[in-house]
């Protein structure tokens, strides 16, 4: 095979096709990285043609180029004085942050029992929340609505947080993990006299750090992002997640164009803050996902 | 370790941002983790004015809050149609709408039997003027359910004619006064057409019909309606159709375009530009584009739509901006006498609203000199007391289903992909689907 | 999120490990302790809407009136079926999906095999890749709104400036589905960059050191190592795009509103006109639960494939 390929050919010309081999190879990866930078350059035009429009006056965007003549950050102010965005930034923080608590304690809760703990049925309930998985929360706006309804409780957090909580991947997600963890640990606390829950506090959440910080994080952005049922329960503006109050006051703004960029920029700023601080965490739950799948 | 530093850092200004948001939206927190009511004092108001509306409905609120600063107002302009009226409803099941929002007459019927409006007494609108004489009869009296007041009118805006004042000069229709002559027949009609485009080289007439179904409906509904057609029955549960008035309307129409005397495609922007640039005589809209084509400096006149086939009975499409008052999860006498007082003063400010070209529905302004004197506004004031609205139906109303199915079908006989006989079969079949589907209100 | 199912195959195909053979007594009662903040809210939020849903279809439900109302049978599944506007909605769902997934994976496929050659910055290909990603959907949709307008959008100006008249990209019934696409690619391309690097920095070097030997350009590389090592992660990719183009909703409601005349109205913006404008809810129900098995078909096909796959590894 390869190494009598090698045997076969003459010494001085393997080293020159080797030579040769590899400027070609040098020049491929040259060229491979030209196409990339070009295509990121691309994909970032949307994001910098948003901020350039927003530093400019309005009367200015109807000139379509990317210089500009009277850069102001005028349209920035406008949009925090003019509109609940503050506001937006205070619900969507409050109802993102509540809900990945929830979700982390919750699951984790659960998924401890699944793990460590031996009781009756466990299998039974261990299918059935396999069986949450395959309800997408979209087929389910509807009867939520008429839920809340009933109960006076639209138009508040709750509404926005409670049914985004019961999450059944995260118990997945946790469970995977405590799975990996030694049984012996277990052992050596119920032997120290730690119960159920001491042993869950002290030992085996602290150990669970990466799963926490994966599970908080997509849990997270994915409530902050969520549009359609926040859409239906948010209807007062000062209560609107940003996703929301954006989508519906888009209308008031015309043809207010760097207005209408400054709003998107300011939407934009929380979560591209998040993305910068926690990438590594971000991409690192993604990788997981897809190579064990 | 440099962890450690960047995880104090993550904490830190993920507290600080937390403490940053709490603190911005202190009271709105408390609103929302309870179902309570926000601010005292507040006001809030949701409309669907966009473009020229949307600006003069602007300065109209400017002096509102001008006028009373004490007040915590506040103002949010929703998509026009369908979103709109989702947001009203969801807002009022939500138990937190608006104090104030604009609903179209046709779709107010609707928020009516869902439950999702206040009656307004007489006695409370009496206290603010607002009695049943200062309102125009027909807006008023359609507006009423069952003898109740729900709504209260701002305008009527009826479907219109624009005609370029040179053009029809050119073409001979003006008369003595340099007003138009009037068009009381189909072929009277049809050659007022052909004459303008022979002075403008291009086209007679534009109508918007393509990616449009709103336009071609008005123009089909003015038309049949001044043939006496009804389209709907029993609260929308009957298709009565018409088929032979129907179908002159329709071969009417599709003359047109055939003809060549209107463009065989033109889109709202389109049929704006068309007229704009002098390439058709007439222009046929609804009122509200009238800034349009003053801004663009052209020389023209509007009047009423014509009475084509109507004789005696004119009759022409139209809607009215109608003010409502959703359901509050609570009665506050105060909350209710400032969105009363906030009506009247949208009312008293009729005059800027009349400049965007509607009717004025509110009489002290409609029947004063300073309204005569707006020209050509107060040329098709006639319009309103010969509206004809959309008819009652759970589907109905401006934006409505009903109205995007029917447009559709007449647009696509305009632009001759249709014919006349095929579109009333499709209107039979389509509306006689959504007619006998259970009300949802 | 689109790691759901991902996850979910994992925990359910794995073999448990087995710890110290003593046998633990049964700890029921704290079991039920750490289970029920869970399950209550599982309960209250997920399974009973759920179940309630499925009740709202048989009867004719309205959003404005409490209680059931009139009982229907199967009469809106019926209707469902019948519908133009249901089964245009679902084509027109697919029609997104045919449009977005093949793009979606052959480009940022494309993009990490060239992003893995590339030695150094790659931090910054990842910022631009998967940066629009962890933007909010409205956001997204403002600016390609204000990109596609009409005359002074970016986009017309540019084609303009080459001599091609920009089509109508929001407003013409053949154009607006495709600017949808191209938005949403944008968005979420990043997520599968991230993933496909992730599974082309497995693949050992030795692989290609051994056939660079052979003599194999890297052409043939890419097509006889990489391709094939990164099966299991294509289909992952595939799926996941799939289901989640079945249930898009954010980008035709800010940017198009389903329109022009819905051409680009998706399955579930009809079950929210039906049921929130139109305030028919029992009937969006009967629409909601047929949805429904569309996405369990299309996750049974899946789960079949990976059954497959991990028996022939």
């Amino acid at each position: 095979m390869a190494t009598q390929t090698l045997e076969a050919a003459p010494r001085a010309a393997t080293t020159v096709s080797l030579e040769h081999f590899d400027r070609r190879l040098r020049l491929f990866n040259r060229i491979c990285a030209g196409v990339l930078i070009a295509f990121a350059l691309l994909w970032l035009i949307p994001l910098l043609w948003a901020v350039d429009t927003a530093l400019k006056p309005n009367a200015e965007t109807t000139r379509t180029t990317w210089l500009i003549d009277d850069p102001t950050l005028d349209a920035f102010g406008r949009i925090l004085r003019d509109t609940d965005i503050l506001n937006w930034y205070g619900a969507t923080f409050i109802s993102s942050a509540v809900t990945a608590i929830g979700t982390v304690l919750t699951g984790s809760l659960a998924a401890y029992a699944l793990s460590r703990m031996r009781f009756r049925h466990r299998n039974v309930v261990f299918w059935f929340v396999l069986a949450g998985i395959m309800i997408p929360g979209q087929v389910l706006i509807v009867p939520q609505f008429r839920e809340f309804d009933s109960v006076h409780l639209l138009n508040t957090y709750w509404a926005v947080a409670l049914p985004q909580i019961p999450t059944a991947i995260a118990v997945f997600i946790f469970k995977q993990f405590f799975d990996g963890l030694p049984r012996d640990l277990d052992e050596a606390a119920r032997v120290d006299g730690a119960g159920a829950f001491r042993t869950y506090r002290t030992i085996i959440m602290p150990l669970t750090r990466p799963a926490v910080a994966a599970v908080f994080i997509f849990t997270f952005v994915s409530t902050w992002n969520n549009l359609l049922w926040p859409l239906l329960v948010l209807t007062t503006p000062d209560l609107m997640t940003v996703p929301v109050g954006l989508a519906t006051v888009q209308g008031t703004f015309g043809i207010r164009y760097a207005d209408t960029m400054a709003s998107a920029v300011l939407g934009a700023i929380p979560l591209v803050a998040v993305f910068l601080l926690f990438q590594r965490h971000i991409v690192q739950g993604i990788a997981g996902t897809g190579l064990k799948g | 370790m440099a962890s450690i530093s960047r995880r104090n850092l993550l904490r830190g200004s993920v507290a600080a941002a937390g403490l940053a948001g709490l603190a911005a939206c202190s009271s709105p927190l408390v609103s929302g983790l309870t179902a309570s009511r926000e601010v005292a004092g507040s006001l809030d108001f949701w409309n669907l004015f966009g473009g020229g509306d949307g600006v003069r409905m602007q300065q109209m609120l400017d002096a509102y809050q001008r006028a009373h600063p004490e007040v915590a107002f506040s103002a949010v302009t929703l998509a026009w149609g369908n979103p709109y009226y989702t947001k009203v409803s969801l807002a009022t099941l939500g138990e937190k709408p608006p104090d104030v929002a604009v609903s179209h007459l046709t779709r107010m019927k609707n928020l009516v039997n869902a439950g999702l409006l206040q009656e307004l007494r007489p006695d409370d609108l009496a206290r603010h003027g607002l009695t049943s004489d200062k309102f125009n009869r027909r807006a008023w009296e359609t507006g009423l359910v069952n003898g109740k007041i729900y709504a209260l009118p701002m305008d009527t805006h009826p479907f219109v004619m624009f005609y370029n004042t040179e053009v029809c000069k050119k073409a001979g229709l003006l008369d003595a006064d340099g007003n138009l002559k009037p068009l009381t027949s189909p072929e009277a009609f049809t050659a007022a057409m052909q004459q303008a485009k022979q002075a403008t080289g291009a086209f007679g007439g534009v109508v918007a019909f393509t990616s449009e179904t709103a336009t071609p409906w008005r123009i089909f509904q003015s038309l049949y309606a001044q043939l006496g057609g009804e389209m709907l029955a029993d609260e929308g549960r009957q298709v009565v159709i018409d088929d032979a008035k129907a179908g002159q309307v329709l071969t009417f129409l599709q003359s047109l375009t055939r003809g060549g005397a209107f463009p065989a495609n033109a889109d709202y922007q389109g049929s704006i530009a068309i007229f704009a640039n002098g390439q058709a005589g007439f222009f046929f809209q609804g009122e509200w584009e009238i800034s349009t084509f003053q801004t663009a400096k052209l020389p023209f006149s509007m009047a009423p739509f014509p009475n084509v086939f109507g004789g005696a009975r004119y009759a022409c499409q139209a809607d009215s901006h109608t003010l409502v008052l959703p359901r509050q999860a609570s009665e506050d006498p105060a909350r209710l006498d400032r969105s009363l007082g906030f009506v009247r003063s949208l009312l008293d400010q009729s005059k800027t609203w009349t400049e965007g070209g509607h009717v004025p529905a509110w009489l002290p302004f409609q029947q004063s000199a300073e309204y005569r004197a707006m020209t050509p506004q107060s040329n098709y004031a006639s319009a309103a007391d010969a509206a004809v609205y959309d008819p009652d139906g759970w589907y109905s109303g401006s934006g409505s289903n009903f109205e995007i199915i029917s447009g559709s079908v007449v647009g696509a006989v305009l632009a001759g992909q249709l014919s006349p006989a095929a579109a009333i079969d499709q209107l039979h079949t389509q509306l006689g689907n959504l007619a006998t589907t259970a009300s949802p209100i | 999120m689109s790691t759901q199912t991902a996850a979910a195959a994992r925990a359910a195909t794995e073999p448990r490990r087995t710890g110290a053979a003593r046998p633990a007594a049964q700890q029921t009662r704290p079991a039920i302790g750490f289970l029920a903040p869970f399950i209550v809210l599982y309960l209250l939020f997920i399974i009973g809407p759920a179940l309630y849903g499925l009740v709202m279809s048989f009867f004719d439900t309205s959003l404005v009136k409490p209680g059931l109302a009139g009982f229907a049978g199967f009469r809106n599944y019926a209707e469902a079926l019948r519908s133009s506007d249901f089964w245009s909605s679902l084509w027109h769902t697919m029609w997104f999906t045919i449009l977005t997934t093949p793009p979606l994976i052959i480009l940022a496929f494309v993009f990490a095999l060239l992003a893995d050659r590339v030695r150094r910055g790659r931090w910054f290909f990842r910022l631009a890749f998967f940066a629009p990603f962890i933007l909010p959907s409205a956001v997204v949709a403002l600016i390609w709104m204000w990109m596609y307008t009409p005359l002074l959008g970016i986009l017309h100006v540019s084609l303009d400036k080459i001599g091609i008249t920009a089509p109508n990209w929001l407003g013409d019934p053949n154009w607006a589905m495709v600017s949808l696409a191209i938005t949403t690619v944008w968005w979420t391309l990043g997520f599968n960059f991230v993933l496909y690097l992730a599974g082309l920095q497995e693949i050992p070097r030795d692989l290609y050191e051994a056939a660079a030997i052979d003599g194999a350009g890297p052409w043939q590389q890419i097509r006889t190592i990489t391709i094939p090592m990164l099966g299991r992660t294509t289909t992952l990719v595939a799926v996941l795009q799939v289901i989640a183009s079945l249930k898009v909703f954010d980008q035709m409601y800010i940017m198009t509103s389903g329109g022009p005349n819905f051409a680009t109205r998706s399955i579930l913006e009809y079950v929210y006109d039906e049921s929130f404008t139109n305030y028919r809810v029992g009937y969006a129900s009967a629409v909601s639960m047929l949805f429904f098995l569309v996405v369990l078909a299309v996750s049974f096909v899946w789960f079949s494939i990976v059954r497959r796959q991990e028996k022939e590894v």
